[in-house]
């Protein structure tokens, strides 16, 4: 009896032993890379940064700063709206697409679709809007070209502060929705064959069936994609950064290139670091916010 | 039977729908393709081509001859790409086998932590991530930025989520013969892992091949840049001109993920989609 116990704990013990070994190297770099960062970050925030005076507490002051300024208002305005539109695009376009795919067809054909619409999906962005850019050209661009040909005005795609942050969205919804229709037709393939015979055989309609069943049965997955696409947007870069540079004035400039202006042009650390925690705040509410909603009328 | 035959032509259109939608997905990428052959001269010239006129190279020669350390850079963003994609396999991988067969105090709070780390963007470490390579002398080193990226919480909960689904008869049995945990690992578990690991490893690499956010803070001068960001200095540097140099060079620096997709598409797609689905 007692020896059982003793090999029993000794089991324990060296499970123990090897069960930190192996999480070791990870539990060290995500330490070092994420989480004393994320915490530095919050501490910076509440700080003015000047290694050679000396850093002081300031409190709120950056935040208080971040929401009282016309400019950063703009930009913060300017990163909302953009996610608003990408979101919105990205999932309504996706779901279509998944709609539209999601029938008999042959498997080749289903293999080329899912080809053409991933595509961009894992080209990274900072290649594609360099393509975009010479596309969204204003008098040597490729769309204004076929634009004019078809005898219809020309459109100032970047150069103008009313269109250029709609150039860039219909770019973004260009390169990701794929992503969204992928995971929408494996949600839509989920939806039970039996109800909707049976919706069919009563005679609803191809929206009624969509309303009342399609959709809430796949909600916890538009859910999931409304979240996972504004973690997303609201993290904006490179394709503005390589579009339009934030311009044409501040038209187009989103948090991310800020953070980056703010922190490594101007060298205003806590400020920076204060947008750096708004970003991170707005994610995790909206994270939040999709757990809680999930919960409690997802599938009835 | 009417309405079959309807529903067959509703199918029919929307399958032409999504074939022409389809063309206009891939059209950016023919353009760019079809530019890098095109003479420098010829690049504006309308209207557009999206089928290589002739396979003329020099625009290729002209990119490894230019002021550009472009070899460097890419070799750059190769060894990134590669270090990362090692490091994940092992540390993801050590650290599932631990949270999925191991019991041990504090796991489930530990694995909590990890979770809660796919949740903070880029942008909230980047500052001190700076200021610390500044420090230690990791600032322009591509290397640093590789570092950055040795683990991560995907990839943890990736490999996990797949050893929970496996059986684990034969870990149990081989601990009962005394075999280490150690080996029970190296020689039972990870041959099952196949699929999750060759999953992890392509996300892992084309995402990492992408980065820009990140890259563009730490890495400034040329030689130490990555294949993203070079292609933006690249453009200013040629400006007009040589547009077809600036395809040429872009069309090698898409060249790696492209192939990894036509080979294994399956794959990229179930991997990307699974980074996705994780909550």
């Amino acid at each position: 009896m007692e020896m059982i116990a003793r090999t029993r704990s000794d089991l324990e013990k060296a499970q123990t032993r090897a069960g930190y070994l192996f999480i070791l190297p990870s539990s060290v770099l995500y330490a070092v890379f994420v989480l004393a960062p994320v915490i530095v970050t919050f501490i910076l925030s509440f700080t003015y940064y000047d290694p050679m005076a000396g850093s002081h507490w300031v409190g709120l002051e950056n935040f208080q700063r971040f929401f009282t300024g016309d400019r950063s208002l703009q930009i913060f305005g300017n990163t909302l709206c953009f996610s608003l539109f990408a979101v919105t695009g990205n999932v309504v376009v996706g779901l279509m697409l998944a709609l539209a795919l999601n029938r008999a067809m042959p498997a080749f054909l289903l293999y080329l679709f899912r080809l053409a619409y991933f595509l961009p999906v894992i080209i990274a962005a900072a290649f594609v809007s360099i393509v975009w850019g010479y596309f969204y050209g204003d008098d040597l661009g490729v769309i204004n070209y076929y634009l004019v040909h078809l005898g219809l005005p020309s459109v100032h795609w970047l150069t103008s502060s009313q269109t250029a942050m709609m150039s860039i969205v219909i770019m973004d919804v260009w390169k990701n929705t794929g992503f969204f229709m992928i995971i929408f037709i494996a949600a839509l393939q989920g939806v039970p064959r039996n109800i909707m015979d049976a919706a069919i055989m009563d005679g609803s309609s191809y929206w009624r069936r969509f309303f009342r069943i399609v959709l809430p049965w796949i909600s916890p997955v538009v859910f999931f994609a409304i979240v996972y696409a504004s973690i997303g947007a609201l993290q904006v870069y490179e394709s503005i950064v390589i579009l339009t540079r934030g311009g044409p004035g501040d038209a187009t400039r989103s948090m991310s290139i800020y953070i980056v202006e703010e922190a490594f042009d101007n060298f205003e650390i806590g400020y920076a670091a204060s947008i750096s925690v708004i970003m991170t705040l707005v994610i995790l509410v909206i994270t939040t916010l999709q757990l809680f909603a999930s919960r409690r009328w997802v599938r009835h | 039977m009417q309405t079959k035959s309807a529903q067959r032509w509703i199918d029919r259109i929307i399958i032409a729908i999504m074939a022409v939608l389809g063309v206009f997905m891939v059209l950016p990428f023919a353009w760019l393709f079809s530019m890098s052959f095109r003479a420098p001269g010829e690049a504006y010239k309308m209207p557009p081509s999206f089928l290589p006129p002739n396979l003329d190279f020099r625009n290729y020669s002209a990119v490894l001859h230019s002021s550009v350390p472009f070899l460097q850079i890419y070799w750059n963003s190769l060894m990134v790409a590669v270090v990362v994609t090692i490091g994940q396999l092992i540390t993801c991988t050590l650290a599932a086998f631990a949270f999925a067969r191991l019991t041990f105090p504090g796991r489930d709070s530990i694995f909590f932590i990890f979770l809660i780390g796919l949740m903070f963007p880029a942008q909230v470490t980047i500052i001190p991530i700076y200021l610390g390579f500044a420090r230690v002398g990791l600032l322009n080193h591509p290397i640093g930025l590789a570092m950055m990226y040795l683990t991560s919480s995907f990839g943890i909960f990736l490999v996990r989520q797949f050893m929970r689904s496996q059986p684990k008869a034969l870990e149990e049995a081989a601990l009962m013969d005394g075999a280490g945990y150690f080996k029970i690992f190296y020689r039972i578990s990870l041959p099952q892992l196949r699929p999750a690991l060759s999953a992890l490893g392509i996300i892992t690499f084309t995402q990492t091949w992408n980065y820009y956010f990140q890259a563009r803070v730490l890495l400034e001068p040329q030689p130490a840049m990555t294949l993203p960001i070079a292609m933006d200095l690249l453009r200013g540097y040629m400006a007009s001109g040589n547009l077809s140099v600036v395809m040429a060079a872009m069309s090698m620096a898409v060249l790696p993920v492209i192939l990894i997709f036509l080979l294994a598409q399956k794959l990229v797609i179930e991997g990307v989609t699974m980074s996705g689905i994780k909550s």
